[in-house]
């Protein structure tokens, strides 16, 4: 209890933290909502470098997309192992996996100090316009307190769905639902956000998503995309010509055995990775 | 995995509240983060169990943050077990 407490108190400085950010660029003249509209495109923006090397290193896995493959084919049966071997696969070639850890829990500091500071507006309101767009009453209100706060609620999930969309190139389809299915769930976790929160996640997912699709456009895919989700069957007869796939890190499918010479029949049954 | 030391009741309480973070953290918190994977093998959040389990909820802790921040755009990621860490010798 008393760890969890002081975890509390160690909270207290993101808070404040949080309050003087937000009250600077309150200061150069943006209302309180449009501050933290500013506030999120500011960490977005410093983000912008880990997104480049992103880029960079899903190119460099586009390249060695058929022997990704091949260990897939390897090792189908066992996740476990097909991780580990892709994992010391990256290694040898210099593959810089393009997500990791640490610029995504890097946001939870925000996230808290950003609750904090808006449950204290709605008890203490600053001086100053707390409404958002003429139709949000109070950033610093419960979500659902206004009707408004239903069209946030859906504009949160269309965006994060397509964030998840975007990002969710190199994950397992067993993963990718509960992704997809995990908003829905959390609208009743989120209805008793303040609203500002919400409209945080609301922009970073549309900044997500903007920069998935200039994303998309910096990285030439080789050849149309495939069938998409899981349907496909390994009956599949579309083809990719023999140089190189598009398919990362999706789970390849069962080898059939193929009378033609071919040594190798890259399939295109995933999306490639985004 | 076994607690490598004879640890009493309590401290087996305690280790054991990291791993209940954990899984705390991952159904609650992580779908907030985005979709994203970890470029270890085990991930991050499989790491820090790991951890905790067989060094406690004091070393767990230093592991498990050591490995998140490892966990970086500038590293190169792997194979990486808790059970092969170098911090405690």
């Amino acid at each position: 209890m008393t760890m969890l407490l002081s975890l509390l108190y160690l909270l207290q400085p993101l808070e404040h933290l949080l309050r003087h950010i937000l009250n600077g660029i309150h200061s150069i003249g943006f209302t309180w909502a449009w501050s933290i509209v500013a506030l999120t495109l500011l960490v977005r923006m410093l983000l912008v470098p880990l997104t480049v090397k992103q880029i960079h290193s899903m190119q460099n896995m586009q390249a060695h997309a058929p022997q990704m493959k091949e260990l897939q084919r390897k090792y189908k049966g066992d996740r476990q192992k097909l991780n580990e071997e892709l994992m010391k696969f990256y290694k040898e070639n210099n593959i810089n996996p393009a997500s990791s850890c640490l610029p995504l829990v890097a946001q939870f500091p925000i996230f808290i100090g950003l609750y904090y500071t808006l449950r204290n507006f709605a008890k203490h309101p600053p001086a100053g316009n707390l409404s958002w767009l003429h139709f949000v009453p109070s950033i610093a209100a419960h979500v659902t307190s206004h009707w408004s706060g239903y069209i946030l609620l859906a504009v949160y999930v269309t965006s994060q769905l397509a964030s998840t969309y975007f990002m969710s190139g190199s994950m397992q389809q067993s993963q990718r639902i509960i992704m997809y299915v995990l908003p829905f769930a959390f609208i009743f976790v989120i209805a008793r956000f303040p609203a500002g929160l919400v409209l945080y996640w609301m922009t970073t997912n549309l900044w997500t998503v903007g920069q998935g699709l200039i994303t998309r456009r910096l990285i030439p895919k080789v050849g149309p995309p495939g069938g998409g989700g899981g349907g496909g069957g390994p009956k599949r007869s579309s083809r990719t010509p023999p140089k190189d796939s598009p398919d990362g890190g999706a789970p390849a499918e069962p080898p059939e055995p193929k009378p033609s010479g071919q040594p190798r029949q890259v399939r295109r049954k995933k999306k490639a990775r985004r | 995995m076994q607690p490598t030391d004879s640890a009493g009741v309590g401290a087996r309480i305690v280790r054991y509240l990291g791993v209940a973070l954990i899984w705390g953290y991952r159904l609650t918190l992580k779908p907030f983060l985005g979709a994203g994977s970890c470029k270890y093998h085990p991930s991050c959040s499989e790491y820090a169990i790991d951890a905790y389990k067989e060094f406690g909820l004091f070393k767990g802790t230093v592991l498990a943050a050591w490995r998140l921040l490892r966990c970086n755009p500038w590293s190169r990621g792997g194979v990486d077990y808790a059970h092969d860490q170098q911090v405690f010798t």
